[in-house]
């Protein structure tokens, strides 16, 4: 597979505001805005006061949905949290703008120089915003350090925390009782202005170098670690940002409803905005509002259902419920028939605008060689799992330029070995040098960073972004150092390297095999690795690609010359490749040579084939070389 | 010293239920990645079938067969029903299934039984206490004990010895794989819910000792708490969820009969702070463990 020809570098000659719009965040954003303004405004100028009022809470209801997808699509990790920042800001902001007066008969109890306040409540309002983000970000600290469903769980806690202090702190908040008193000053144009605001500033997260890394994590979080990605840094980030925007929904949703107690923000509008959020398509943005949107209207239309039951055919109420009933029926319809949401993983631009053409033309950028100074020390690594020695006191050295294979049988801690090596496993004894600079312990991003390289066994691609940004965060994550402007042509440059550019906007995850290994070690090569740890790179692959693989990493001995560790099954390929084997039985370094050495060494035969068959020498050793 | 081991037994008691309720949710979890929200509603049923049980003059111990049996049945439906449609979708399309099955089901009670409690009589020999080594201990908290430390034997012995017992512990470490091994998904996803509805149902009857009646939101706080606990002991270890359910119960009992008046109304918001903090330390939870990365 040659990579696609050269030339023809289109220069894109339009004007800046038109170059705006097509800039995907901005042109995705409007395509939602416009619609929803237009509809918001005319209801705004001509519905009576039921209908605005439905209009307002849906639109601050998408600021919550928007607060949770800016967490919760980017991450993955599904937040019932947000509520609880919602909650918090609302208290703050009405204590901070009921008039003195209503004070001093509701909330006698309060501190002297609070019972005299009563701000304007934008001003409360932004106060709140502060409050609740710095807030939000001491607490995502912990947070953000446990993964998936942990996590989940923990912000789960979070709410059950929150809403208890809120009822707890009578003095403030009333306890369970509701504040009341609190302006009503939000109608339409506010709320709109702040969905506008939300809902771009969510899609420039979603789509900058930050949002790019977390989506990544967000696929497999091994993965991004070995490319360079702070997770807990980026979900960090995340979180508050989100916690921010929760705020803003809160304060929206305060200065809406004027009376309100800690309940409104407990479980019952976390699942409303979780419903919107899973139904639109959890992890795109577009899909959080759309979400929003049909399920508001699913609910207004069953609401009326409920309500002419329960008037046409009943004296009193007598059904209850119809409109959870219902709903709850339509979210289990959809995930059904759409597991994945309406959007998917698609934004709305995706399914308007045609994609657009990668620039060609930079693909005979030459990659820079690797300095031949320097190395990669091993020494007496040992790790445990339980009670067993996976990799016991094991030792190796590599250099820039150099491929060494590492063989043994199954279960011989080869990956294991590598696991410590990048740091995605910790050592219990021994030491790891990388170039002179101590590197035992050191978290697995940072060593990356570094310029360690790795693949995994079972290959481990970001399956649900494209493969240009598969490379692309490995790019901005491990700090080469390149602009955004270059990167495009970066990520393509790589791309072609390994033969795969004409797949650049392709999901990783529908590839086929042979060159979902290509992506990876395209991936890893971003980091402009000075030693790269390819694990079983020519597993599950036929004789014709394994040849293909051989011929590739040759090459990149050839221009790049890092130090490359090999892992494989695939003796033919490691003795062909290889300057010197490492063999590991049982944790333990056996054997280390020339291939011909190795080969011939009984120790290492008897290793694979066991005591009574050594004398047999299977003959496929000897064939390998061939 | 008295006071001490009394919270301590209140403890075990509190712990045992929270135990057996995360118990299932960890082995449902740790076969299929479901958060499931519907398992509060297997301990409502329970009560209901015990409330129409008994008001059909069957006996107790009858209604209290009956209603682990209903609390069983429903959670292999509800995974025929429910889950199974969107089994190998990612975690919160799972969720929110999970929680539109709960909130059907919520609503079902509402409007088919009633909004509001439904009394089931605890008899008379269950309210009082009995003497052990000079300490009053509650009937209901004796039983509830006994009736814990009993299942939970009989389950480790199941998971120990018999061919589905094994594979679900398999499948909990790696479903994957535990597939290809021959042993048939449908088998261990179905066992999985069996038990956990089992375990609900147990864990139903012993919260109805102590409080007397049922009502359509009854499931929801404990099994709120024991999502907690789930992840308090190691998220998808089966051992780590009875662990963090006593944890947890330890935590409550003794921040209630300990901290300052004061202080009562931040209980719930202490322990879980508590728990999170204890999570920073321990990020994989109390027995967890992390994994090599292929």
């Amino acid at each position: 597979m040659s990579p696609a020809p050269a030339g023809e570098a289109t220069p894109v000659n339009t004007s800046s505001s038109a170059r705006l719009v097509s800039w995907p965040p901005l042109a995705g954003s409007l395509l939602m805005l416009v619609p929803i303004a237009v509809v918001s405004l005319l209801v705004w100028q001509t519905a009576g006061a039921a209908l605005q009022g439905t209009v307002t809470h849906y639109l601050v209801l998408t600021v919550a949905v928007l607060a949770f997808s800016a967490f919760t699509g980017n991450s993955g990790i599904l937040s019932f949290g947000h509520a609880a920042f919602m909650g918090l800001a609302a208290h703050v902001t009405g204590v901070l703008t009921i008039p003195v007066a209503q004070k001093a008969i509701f909330l006698p109890d309060l501190p002297l120089w609070l019972a005299g306040l009563e701000l304007h409540f934008l001003v409360a309002g932004a106060i709140a915003v502060v409050l609740v983000t710095i807030v939000g970000f001491l607490v995502g600290i912990p947070i953000c350090r446990l993964g998936g469903a942990s996590a989940a769980i923990a912000t789960l806690g979070l709410l059950i925390i929150v809403y208890g202090v809120l009822v707890g702190a009578r003095d403030f908040t009333r306890g369970s009782q509701a504040l009341i008193g609190v302006p009503r000053t939000v109608d339409i144009p506010l709320a709109l202005l702040f969905v506008a605001i939300a809902l771009i500033v969510c899609r420039i997260f979603r789509d900058s170098l930050p949002g790019l890394e977390l989506r990544a994590a967000r696929e497999d979080e091994p993965a991004a670690r070995a490319v360079g990605v702070d997770v807990h840094r980026r979900r960090l980030l995340a979180w508050t940002l989100s916690a921010c925007i929760a705020a803003i929904a809160g304060v929206l949703l305060a200065h809406e409803l004027g009376v309100y107690s800690p309940r409104e923000f407990y479980f019952q509008i976390t699942f409303a905005v979780l419903v919107m959020l899973i139904v639109g398509g959890m992890t795109s943005v577009s899909g959080a509002v759309a979400g929003a949107i049909v399920v508001t209207i699913l609910i207004e239309v069953l609401r009326s259902v409920e309500e002419s039951i329960n008037t046409v055919w009943f004296d009193e109420p007598t059904v209850f419920g119809l409109t959870d009933i219902g709903l709850s029926l339509a979210i289990l319809g959809v995930l059904f028939w759409r597991r994945n949401g309406l959007f998917e993983y698609r934004e709305i631009e995706d399914f308007v605008l045609s994609p657009r053409k990668a620039p060609a033309g930079s693909l005979t950028a030459t990659p820079e060689r690797v300095a031949r100074d320097g190395g990669l020390e091993v020494r007496d690594v040992t790790r445990m799992f339980g009670g067993l020695r996976a990799v016991d006191s094991a030792s190796l050295s590599l250099k820039p330029g150099e491929i060494v294979g590492l063989i043994g049988p199954n279960g011989s801690g080869k990956t294991t070995l590598l696991g410590c090596i990048s740091g995605a496993l910790e050592c219990d004894a021994g030491t790891i040098e990388l170039d002179g600079a101590d590197i035992t312990g050191m978290p697995s991003h940072l060593i990356a960073r570094r310029g360690v390289g790795r693949t995994f066994q079972n290959v481990r691609l970001f399956s649900n972004l494209s493969c240009q940004e598969n490379v692309k965060t490995a790019l901005a994550a491990g700090s080469t150092g390149s602009r955004p402007a270059r990167m495009t042509e970066r990520c393509l440059a790589l791309l072609g390297e390994l033969g795969i550019a004409d797949y650049a906007s392709r999901r990783a995850g529908t590839l086929a095999y042979g060159l979902q290994r290509r992506l990876e070690i395209a991936r890893a090569l971003a980091l402009e690795p000075r030693y790269l740890l390819l694990d079983e790179p020519a597993a599950g692959m036929n004789e014709s690609e394994s040849d293909e693989l051989l011929a590739i990493l040759a090459r990149l001995r050839e221009v790049r010359g890092p130090g490359l560790l090999v892992v494989d099954h695939d003796l033919s390929l490691i003795m062909r490749l290889c300057d010197r084997v490492i063999v590991l039985n049982k944790g333990e370094v056996i054997a280390e040579g020339t291939p011909e050495d190795v080969q011939s060494d009984p120790v290492v035969i008897e290793a694979y084939l066991g005591r009574r068959r050594t004398a047999e020498r299977a003959t496929s050793w000897s064939t390998a070389r061939e | 010293m008295d006071i001490l081991i009394q919270q301590f037994v209140n403890a075990l008691s509190l712990g045992g239920t929270y135990a057996l309720l995360a118990l299932g949710l960890a082995m449902v979890f740790s076969v299929l990645g479901l958060i499931n929200f519907a398992h509060g509603d297997l301990m409502t049923l329970t009560g209901y079938a015990m409330f129409f049980a008994i008001g059909a003059g069957l006996g107790l111990p009858l209604a209290i067969v009956l209603g682990i049996a209903c609390a069983t049945l429903a959670a292999v439906a509800m995974e025929r029903v429910a889950f199974r449609p969107v089994r190998d979708a990612n975690t919160a399309t799972m969720l929110l299934t999970s929680l539109a099955v709960s909130t059907i089901l919520h609503m079902l009670f509402q409007n088919l039984i009633s909004a509001r409690p439904r009394a089931i009589p605890v008899p008379s020999w269950m309210i009082g206490a009995v003497d052990v080594g000079g300490l009053a201990i509650g009937v209901i908290q004796l039983m509830s004990i006994t009736a814990t430390a009993l299942l939970l034997i009989a389950l480790s012995v199941f998971l120990r010895r018999s061919i589905l017992g094994i594979a679900m512990r398999a499948a909990a470490l790696d479903f994957p794989v535990t597939r290809l091994m021959g042993i048939n998904a449908n088998a261990v996803v179905a066992t999985a819910f069996g038990l956990s509805g089992l375990l609900a149902g147990v864990a139903g009857v012993l919260w109805l000792a102590q409080r007397g009646s049922v009502d359509p939101l009854m499931g929801f706080l404990p099994v709120l708490k024991a999502f907690i606990a789930v992840v308090l002991g190691g998220l998808g270890s089966l051992a780590g969820a009875v662990v963090g359910g006593f944890a947890l119960a330890f935590i409550e009992v003794f921040l209630r009969a300990f901290l300052p008046d004061g202080w009562l109304p931040f209980r719930e918001s202490i322990t879980l702070t508590l728990v999170i903090v204890l999570l920073l330390v321990r990020p994989e939870g109390l027995i967890g463990r992390r994994e090599n990365v292929r």
